[in-house]
């Protein structure tokens, strides 16, 4: 537990409320460190996932006497003082060689940690892959490939799934730039054929995007390997308690825009508006115009309209009369 | 010129995609065979027809919008839910002053209430509230002055009839700040439970 620490001044102070939990919150940050062994593999492979993450990650180099699953309050530690919520810790030893394990935390106690055996075989680095390299800082596009991603119950794959997310995220925006979609970061799991419990690896690989003309409205896709590649075999997981992860999962009031009523937009993207006019006055509507129905001039014409009407009816009856005499 | 095949855009699949286009996202539930020869072309197609696929819905379902910076995409909510990284924040709980001022519907003091002007029916001039000249010191140089005699005989030792509006204010100003102080003692008893 770090110091409770009191502003004594603005800038300190500006630094705290930055730190501090918000309803709309800051993007995660990362940490990358390494245990007390570590192959340069997993030295490697930290250097790449640094890279991929920048600019919302921190680097240490020296060796940290960690067993994340063991006795994670270090990683505690570490997470509160740069906070990071992020953390993602190097080690290898002779049961677990190349392990890289994830942590994620949650009000700087650890959430939730995976731990994934990196492949030393088939291990690429950034590097070793002459082609272009992506802007610093530019989000990628993901694919999760494979059933075992799709697992209703909770289990290795589905929490590597929203681990893998939460690190290749980044800084969030609802708004993107097309030009900005130049490279997909892949994670297949095979499907496993019936061989009892044999958990399949998680291939990832990052691919840079290729489009060309297709002659229709959208274009064609190609892809060309661009570094890091891995392969993972998953390890040890652990998951927080259901009190924890509804208190993490836990939405904040107010966030959602309250939806406007009677606004619309239509295909055009024009914006429409209905709005009530209030009750019509129909007496002033105007109907079929007969000469029956004509409204009188003024007071003097309604007053003697009575008599116009009898005027006309004996006039009917002397036409009728001079019917009868014909 | 002979024309060029048409390439194809369209990405075929027994179960279609799931996108979450506010992660930028797309998942493949169908079962990946690899070929074990060849596995980084076999891992190659998977994510071409992802890739495929995930820029076919961004650029069919999203609001495109061009400006000077480029062509943006708007994006839809995330619908993949991950965890908060810190416990969202509780509401600060009102001070006593809050809840007072709510119960008596004290509306916060605008600008005009704030300035230190006021308009002085008797002179029919505008005074400062408060300060040089202020109307909260009215009375206090006049010639003459009317003297309660009940209040005359229970005054106590060595204060004047004169001085009584004044000190009135100050005492007023002086209990203003104890009540000022209290509540702040309040308060960060408060904060620190």
């Amino acid at each position: 537990m770090l110091r409770q620490v009191k502003p004594k001044n603005a800038r300190s102070k500006r630094a705290l409320e930055k730190r501090e939990s918000k309803v709309n919150e800051n993007p995660k940050t990362c940490l990358f460190l390494r245990g007390t062994t570590c192959s340069q593999v997993v030295q490697d492979a930290m250097t790449d996932l640094h890279t991929m993450r920048q600019p919302l990650a921190k680097k240490f180099t020296k060796k940290n006497p960690i067993h994340p699953f063991d006795d994670a309050s270090s990683l505690e530690f570490f997470s509160e003082k740069n906070d990071t919520s992020l953390l993602c810790f190097g080690s290898s030893s002779k049961k677990r060689p190349h392990a890289l394990t994830l942590v994620r935390t949650f009000g700087y106690k650890v959430f939730d940690m995976l731990e994934l055996i990196l492949d030393p075989t088939t291990f690429r680095t950034l590097g070793q892959f002459k082609t272009k390299k992506f802007a610093v800082g530019l989000r990628p596009m993901l694919l999760f490939a494979g059933t075992a991603f799709e697992s209703p119950v909770d289990n290795e794959f589905t929490l590597a799934k929203s681990m893998f997310v939460d690190f290749f995220k980044g800084e969030t925006s609802d708004k993107i730039d097309v030009e900005g979609l130049q490279y997909i970061v892949s994670l297949t799991a095979e499907e496993t054929t019936g061989e009892g419990d044999a958990k399949p690896k998680i291939h990832l690989r990052t691919y840079l995007i290729r489009t060309k003309r297709s002659g229709q409205r959208l274009p064609r896709v190609e892809v060309e390997e661009m570094g890091p590649r891995m392969d993972f075999a998953v390890g040890r997981i652990q998951v927080p308690d259901e009190a924890t992860r509804k208190l993490a999962m836990k939405k904040p009031r107010g966030l959602e825009e309250r939806t406007k009523k009677n606004v619309t937009t239509d295909s055009m993207g024009d914006k429409l508006g209905r709005v009530h006019l209030g009750r019509q006055d129909l007496s002033q509507l105007q109907t079929r115009k007969m000469k029956g129905l004509k409204r009188s001039r003024d007071v003097q014409a309604d007053d003697n309209a009575d008599d116009d009407g009898a005027v006309e009816e004996v006039v009917a009856e002397e036409v009728t009369k001079k019917i009868r005499k014909a | 010129m002979e024309a060029k095949p048409k390439l194809q855009v369209a990405v075929e699949k027994p179960t279609p995609y799931t996108f979450d286009l506010g992660h930028i996202m797309v998942e493949d539930p169908n079962p990946v065979e690899l070929d074990h020869e060849a596995i980084e072309a076999s891992l190659a197609n998977v994510a071409r027809d992802g890739a495929q696929s995930l820029i076919n819905q961004l650029l069919t379902t999203c609001p495109l919008s061009t400006t000077k910076d480029g062509v943006l995409l708007s994006l839809p909510a995330p619908s993949n839910r991950l965890p908060r990284e810190k416990p969202v924040p509780e509401a600060k709980a009102p001070t006593k002053w809050e809840r007072f001022a709510a119960k008596k519907g004290i509306l916060p003091k605008s600008r005009e209430s704030r300035r230190n002007l006021t308009f002085d029916e008797e002179s029919g001039d505008w005074k400062r509230k408060w300060g040089y000249g202020g109307v909260n010191k009215k009375g206090e140089g006049d010639a003459i002055v009317e003297v309660d005699m009940k209040a005359e005989r229970e005054r106590k030792e060595g204060t004047h009839v004169r001085g009584d509006n004044r000190r009135e204010r100050k005492e007023n100003l002086r209990r203003n700040e104890r009540k000022q102080r209290k509540n702040s003692r309040d308060a960060s008893a408060n904060g620190r439970k």
